[in-house]
């Protein structure tokens, strides 16, 4: 179509925009829109979970050099879904925008560097001191495309004294689990806290369990599923996806979860009248602004099996950046990208999201509520989110459709997760 | 029928006012809610506030900056519901005059515009305004405005004038007016009944639009009133009364508006759709 | 009535009136035409065109894949699904909201002292933004025990009837449906009222002369003449339900699974979320071919009943 002729066209549009923008001036008394001028500075545009790390880091910098200038907005996640992607689209991307590690979302790291979309990162220092383990989340074909401070944690946020009101303490196996949520229902306090109607918290649950119920004995099995040779129906997910209705059948989760929305829920276990909610520790900020009393929230590793040696946890690298290939600031932000990779902005970024830093030099610096995962860390029994590893970006939202199906009693596990396995299996 | 108010008028009118309370009652919920503080909102969701607090509406207008939202949503509307009053008269009056195939013809092309789902050239507009230097501006919102209203607009001026009859124009011409002159001081005066239609249809529609106004003006400084109170609900999600008074603050300059212009707003859409 | 008639109706309209007088020169419709191509016309055939592409909505990489797209969707349950969905919300949508409308519109065409009232009060929500109606009912909805309707239904004593509005799958569609109708059923109202101002007064008392009930004059003097009326209002609030998109955004982004998924939130997802804008703009297509379809029946249908009523 007209798109071969873009330079002419755009030529041409702009001597109407020209025209355009007379008429329009004339018309309203001389009102001028002039954001479009950003001059000097980097237009980055995060997702509200990074925002205590990402303006950290950008203020810092800025600090340090006088000729550095930024404008930073955020979106909530659905937003970036279509604001950023439109801009991508239109090829009027920011300079540095948000990328979510790995793959399995539209705006996920594969996806994007698959399009041309980033600048490739590979040169810098940092990128060579990435975990093994963490590469497939950071790099496609070889080379490096997002920068993250980390990696998040996904357990039980847990309210400390709620949990001394029903007399129990943090549980290590499934059998455990069960019992302490009945002490605490029998307290009249809310076990589990779920916010099923803000679609991404429907999947925590399955990421506690699977790690356990399935990567714990097959831990290959993302391996597997890429070849063909495995599949979520015929899998250690079916036991998931039980457990997650035994839960809700036992009556461990707050009434109406598929009508309660995640700020619901984080205000339910902030008060203590919810004991907990599975969550990834990134989201801690939030819980503790609602709480009265911040100190009282800790967090546990989510037993999903009765064998303690199989209980693995998930652990993925956050969300976190990266530059347009279309940047004309390029330099000036790969400078800033290099700064971000230094061990102290990187240490404290990961502390400002409680998240755990993608490395450094001896005991790392955490948040003491994630103490109890760093065993886990340490004997390599922590796996990526799941999603990071899925092959297109249809296989997430069709969990999280399906999730609210089971629990709004709609569907069997046997057909949600076969939904999933079609999806999975449809190309890229 | 209307013969006088009997007991039977009575009966009538208070079932009417029952059902009139029964549908004010998400209002009345909200409203409450808007002067509660937290622990009355906790405590007591439905009954009056007590007392009363009104810090909510000051905080909520700070932050949703409502104020420069207002500012921006004014413009917008008040420029786009001008140029398609003033392109959309022009053109109907030649769709309605001239009985040629080819304005018959460019009649059935605005048409068309009225069912195209916008999602179809979302994404090539988008990329055609930023060409155009027009991205985070008012004029971007003004020119998209006025494409995407004119054959509605286009459509009620057209009936409109071809139920007029014709002569007035021809005996201005004939004394010698050109024809801008003859549409502006003879034509379009009588069209007054339904540019106050087509004003009124327009300007609801554009000060409530909220998915291009998203993608267009996020983050530019220029975001209308339901985009900043879009992004300001999903921030202050859990807190509701500060929501609520950010609901009704956003909402009570359209509905002041329409309230001293009752009769005119209600005209307007109705009669609208019947020429 | 008369511009539903124009559209559709220009050769009736040539034959019985001469568009006499000096015909305006091309140049009045030029600037409409000018804006409305570029904003309308041209995006939309640039966009159509990647319905036969495999494009994902960014970068360069597009391939024409033929009418690919269009085979999926008929194969594709999230789409069926979809617009099951969004035939049942049309089908709730211009039954309720126009037979709340008409009784709304009987009720206020009265004596009664509060009739401008009451107009001016079932009228106000149509002028509020939907996304900030879609707001406020999102709160009325709270699952809660304690709060919004729940809470209001216990007060009257109807607490068992508490529900958990929006997270139920088979009642989510419902209740998107009813803030739907709750917004808009005054604006069916208006456009009746404007119907039965047009009914003669004269007809009304000749009939109860002849000792005719109030249902009696409904059936066989309000209701034929109210026709025009029911055609517009059938015809907006079709449109208005098979394009319903930002309501359901705000209240349910097409959940519980995919219980309140229309084309329109699908369409959007498949080119926001799911990044297939090449599938998205073929659901697109063929939701605007089936509007226009509907539209088309419909006014043939309805204006010929009207003509002979």
């Amino acid at each position: 179509m007209a798109l071969d002729q873009s330079v002419s066209r755009r030529r041409l549009l702009q001597l109407m925009g020209g025209a355009a923008a007379v008429g329009t001036l004339a018309a309203c008394g001389g009102n001028s829109g002039s954001s479009s001028s950003s001059g000097g500075q980097l237009k980055v545009i995060g997702v509200g979970d990074q925002e205590a790390g990402l303006r950290k880091a950008l203020d810092e910098y800025k600090k340090a050099h006088s000729d550095f200038d930024f404008n930073l907005s955020f979106a909530p996640a659905d937003q970036v879904q279509t604001a950023l992607r439109t801009q991508l689209a239109g090829g009027n991307a920011p300079d540095i925008h948000v990328v979510y590690p790995g793959n399995g979302s539209a705006m996920s790291m594969a996806q994007l560097s698959k399009a041309n979309l980033l600048t490739d990162l590979s040169d810098q220092s940092w990128t060579q001191k990435i975990p093994t383990g963490f590469k497939g989340a950071f790099q496609n074909d070889g080379k490096t495309y997002i920068f993250s401070p980390g990696s998040s944690m996904l357990g039980a946020i847990y309210n400390k004294k709620a949990f001394a009101t029903a007399g129990v303490e943090p549980p290590t196996t499934w059998s455990e689990l069960l019992a302490v949520c009945e002490k605490l229902k029998a307290k009249g306090i809310v076990p589990i806290a779920l916010g099923a109607q803000t679609p991404w918290i429907t999947q925590l649950i399955p990421y506690a369990l699977v790690p356990g119920t399935v990567y714990a004995k097959t831990p290959d099995f993302d391996d597997k599923m890429i070849a063909g040779q495995a599949s979520f129906a015929d899998s250690g997910w079916v036991d998931a996806m039980d457990k997650y209705l035994e839960l809700q059948k036992k009556g461990f989760f707050n009434a109406n979860p598929n009508g309660t929305t995640y700020e619901q829920a984080t205000s339910l276990v902030g008060t203590g009248k919810a004991g907990m909610a599975v969550q990834v520790s990134a989201v801690l900020p939030a819980f503790r602004k609602a709480s009265p009393s911040p100190d009282d929230l800790g967090m546990f590793p989510f037993p999903a099996t009765d064998v303690a040696a199989d209980n693995w946890i998930p652990g993925g690298v956050v969300v976190g950046i990266a530059i347009s290939a279309k940047s004309k600031k390029a330099d000036q932000a790969r400078k800033f990208f290099e700064y971000c990779g230094q061990p102290d902005t990187l240490s404290a970024w990961a502390e400002a999201v409680a998240c755990v830093p993608l490395y450094s030099d001896g005991e790392p610096k955490v948040d003491p509520v994630l103490k109890p995962f760093l065993p886990y860390l340490k004997d390599n029994k922590a796996v990526p989110f799941m999603d990071q590893r899925w092959p297109n970006a249809e296989v997430q939202p069709t969990h999280f459709a399906v999730v609210q199906e089971l629990l709004g009693g709609k569907t069997t596990v046997q057909d949600a997760l076969k939904k999933m396995d079609e999806a999975y299996r449809k190309t890229a | 029928m209307r013969t006088g108010y009997r007991p039977r008028t009575f009966v009538r009118e208070l079932v009417m006012i029952v059902v009139a309370i029964a549908f004010l009652f998400p209002v009345y919920a909200l409203v409450t809610l808007a002067f509660k503080d937290s622990t009355q909102v906790a405590n007591k969701p439905l009954s009056l506030p007590d007392p009363p607090s009104v810090s909510n509406f000051g905080e909520a207008w700070q932050s949703a900056s409502l104020g420069s939202a207002l500012l921006n949503s004014t413009v917008i509307t008040v420029s786009s519901v001008v140029i398609l009053i003033v392109l959309g008269s022009l053109a109907a009056y030649f769709l309605a005059r001239t009985a040629s195939r080819l304005s018959y013809s460019l009649y059935i092309l605005f048409l068309v515009g009225i069912i195209l789902p916008f999602q179809l050239g979302m994404i090539p507009l988008y990329q055609l305004v930023n060409d155009l230097g027009l991205l985070g501006t008012y004029q971007g919102m003004i020119l998209f405005y006025s494409g995407i209203q004119l054959p509605f607009t286009v459509f009620l001026y057209t009936g409109f004038i071809r139920s007029l009859p014709a002569d007035y124009t021809n005996a201005a011409l004939i004394d010698g007016a050109s024809h801008l002159q003859a549409f502006g001081y003879v034509i379009f005066p009588l069209l007054r009944p339904i540019t106050g239609t087509v004003l009124i249809l327009n300007a609801v529609f554009i000060w409530n639009d909220f998915f291009t106004p998203l993608l267009y003006l996020g983050g530019s400084g220029h975001e209308t009133v339901p985009v900043r109170v879009f992004a300001f609900v999903n921030e202050y999600t859990s807190n509701y009364g500060l929501v609520a008074a950010g609901l009704v603050l956003a909402a009570l300059p359209i509905l002041l508006v329409f309230l001293i212009l009752q009769r005119y707003v209600i005209r307007g859409f109705s009669s609208g759709l019947k020429g | 009535m008369t511009t539903v008639t124009a559209a559709v109706g220009r050769g009736a309209a040539k034959a019985t009136r001469r568009r006499g007088g000096i015909a305006p020169p091309w140049y009045f419709a030029a600037p409409a035409l000018i804006v409305y191509a570029l904003v309308m016309l041209y995006p939309a055939i640039a966009g159509a065109g990647s319905a036969f592409t495999d494009w994902s909505g960014v970068g360069d990489q597009r391939s024409f894949v033929g009418l690919e797209n269009f085979k999926q969707l008929f194969s594709d349950d999230q789409a069926i699904g979809a617009l099951r969905n969004t035939l049942f919300l049309t089908v709730a949508i211009v039954v309720v909201q126009n037979g709340i409308g008409l009784l709304l519109a009987l009720g206020v065409h009265t004596t009664i002292k509060s009739r401008m009232a009451l107009r001016v009060v079932f009228f106000a929500p149509v002028v509020v933004s939907p996304v900030m109606v879609s707001f406020l009912w999102k709160y009325v909805y709270n699952p809660a025990p304690d709060a919004g309707l729940n809470a209001a239904l216990n007060a009257i004593g109807l607490g068992s009837l508490r529900q958990d509005w929006l997270g139920n799958p088979s009642l989510a569609i419902w209740s998107v449906a009813f803030t739907v109708i709750w917004q808009c059923a005054g604006y069916s109202m208006v456009i009746f009222l404007a119907g039965l101002e047009g009914v003669p007064q004269e007809l009304h008392e000749s009939a109860m002369v002849d000792g005719a009930g109030t249902v009696a004059r409904f059936r066989h003097i309000t209701w034929p003449l109210l026709a025009p009326a029911v055609t517009i209002n059938v015809m907006l609030s079709t449109v208005g339900g098979l394009t319903l998109f930002t309501q359901i955004i705000a209240m349910t982004n097409g959940g519980p699974g995919y219980a309140t998924d229309t084309l329109s939130t699908v369409l959007y997802k498949q080119a926001f979320v799911y990044g297939k804008f090449g599938y998205s703009t073929a659901v697109a297509l063929v939701l605007a071919i089936f509007v226009a379809a509907v539209s088309f029946i419909q006014i043939g249908y309805l204006r010929s009943r009207e003509t002979t009523a």
